[in-house]
């Protein structure tokens, strides 16, 4: 009977997570979001908090101590982890990412539910119940996408003649990758493809698993500054409806002395919540990517000086 | 961080919820990092619901209280600190003979604050919880 309450705590609080992000879709197309192929993604904080308290309600007559809850709340979480995989074909790099935010946003949501569904006050906590559903499925709808960049550097012993022709376009990268979110299946960059030297030639930037970014040069001036948009995006779990990188830079700058400064720069729109949370990722992920390209550049170029 | 946001960020416990859900990711920052403490809060929670008439309430500012008759008379935040009301007297020697502290937003008062950090602080929590609890009692008897 306990094992099956609990389970069904699970189950109901899982329920409550996908109602969610159903009703956040339906909520941002009303108010005219874009969508694209993709799911929109209530706050991984909020919603999470949301299964927890349902979770909790259903745990009621368990009265389990806060241990109970931090282990059930876990238990929860890979639940609804394991149902965005094999349901929503979710990738397992960003369920990687996910699941220790929404663990805590879940046991947070457990918590509070523990002491809120006191027997006496149940009717009241239980009418707020669908104003916190509420506010978790509009909140996408009313946000927009947070936006930023990456910026990174290293520096290459070579002048900025030999370090520039490999910035335009460089042959496989043959080293197994480093980044571990690499090793655990997250498209990590191989090869890049030049079609000319000119604003609004085309430029493709192949990923492991046959991804390919395809990209517009928007600024050219030789030696110096590689500017292109990134027009097309590969169709990856991984990526879609989490993360859009809409720009990409290359800056060289002449240290003088024979060696050059090589600047990666990628711009990018996130669209899943807490910002600061995710933030942190994409910087690590998108650092990962400019430092594998760059560190490839300058093997290439000092070899040739 | 504790001390900052209930001394700089108090009018943000107007917002429903806020002050809970702070003070509950409080208790899952503690219950990730600070195990000895977690096992302390437990301890004192089961123990505390054991005692006659006290039931485990909400408190409004956050974390999980202690009442009888209706009366809160503690309360325990989720990174261990206890605040108990006794009274003005008491409080004032419990600090001053250094088992407690002045409590954490009114200063002296009928309210103290007890950090709990590992089961060991639990015996002296109790005593604390024991002795308040006693004199919610009486104040509700003189209030009827």
């Amino acid at each position: 009977m306990r094992a099956k309450r609990l389970f069904y705590g699970m189950l109901a609080g899982t329920a409550l997570g996908a109602l969610t992000i159903l009703l956040a879709t339906g909520f941002a197309m009303l108010v005219g979001q874009p969508l694209g192929l993709f799911i929109i993604w209530p706050s991984l904080i909020l919603a999470p908090f949301a299964v927890g308290v349902v979770a909790a309600w259903v745990w009621k007559p368990l009265d389990l101590s806060i241990s109970g809850i931090l282990l059930h709340s876990l238990s929860s979480t890979l639940l609804g982890v394991s149902a965005a995989f094999f349901l929503g074909s979710e990738g397992i790099v960003c369920l990687i990412i996910g699941t220790p935010i929404l663990y805590i946003g879940t046991a947070a949501g457990a918590l509070t539910g523990r002491v809120w569904f006191r027997a006496k006050r149940d009717r009241l906590n239980l009418c707020m119940a669908p104003i916190l559903i509420l506010a978790v499925a509009a909140e996408p709808g009313l946000r927009g996408s947070h936006r930023g960049v990456v910026t990174d550097e290293i520096r290459i012993s070579a002048p900025p003649s030999k370090v520039w022709p490999h910035v335009l376009a460089f042959p496989e990268i043959p080293d197994a990758p480093d980044y571990w979110l690499f090793r655990a299946g997250l498209p990590y960059p191989t090869e890049t493809t030049n079609g000319g030297n000119f604003i609004g030639a085309d430029r493709a930037c192949k990923f492991s698993g046959d991804a390919v970014f395809k990209e517009k040069i928007a600024e050219f001036v030789p030696e110096r500054l590689l500017t292109f948009d990134i027009i097309e995006s590969p169709p990856d779990p991984e990526l879609l409806g989490h993360l859009d990188a809409h720009r990409g830079q290359f800056e060289l700058r002449d240290n003088g002395d024979g060696t050059t400064t090589l600047i990666g720069r990628t711009w990018y729109s996130l669209h899943v919540r807490p910002s600061s949370y995710f933030d942190w990722w994409t910087h690590d992920i998108f650092r990962a990517v400019h430092l594998r390209v760059m560190k490839h550049v300058k093997r290439l170029s000092e070899s040739e000086s | 961080m504790f001390r900052f946001v209930v001394r700089h960020l108090r009018c943000l416990a107007r917002v429903p919820f806020a002050a809970q859900f702070f003070d509950v990711l409080l208790l899952v920052w503690t219950a990730l990092f600070h195990r000895e403490k977690l096992r302390a809060i437990e301890a004192l929670e089961t123990a505390a619901l054991r005692m006659p008439g006290v039931k485990r309430t909400t408190h409004r500012l956050g974390g999980i209280g202690f009442e009888r008759d209706g009366h809160e008379f503690a309360h325990i935040h989720g990174n261990g600190l206890l605040d108990v009301w006794l009274t003005r007297e008491r409080a004032s020697e419990l600090v001053a003979c250094g088992i407690a502290e002045p409590h954490h937003v009114f200063g002296p008062s009928a309210w103290i604050s007890f950090w709990l950090n590992t089961p060991d602080d639990c015996e002296t929590a109790l005593a604390l919880l024991e002795e308040a609890s006693s004199l919610s009692l009486l104040r509700s008897a003189t209030t009827q």
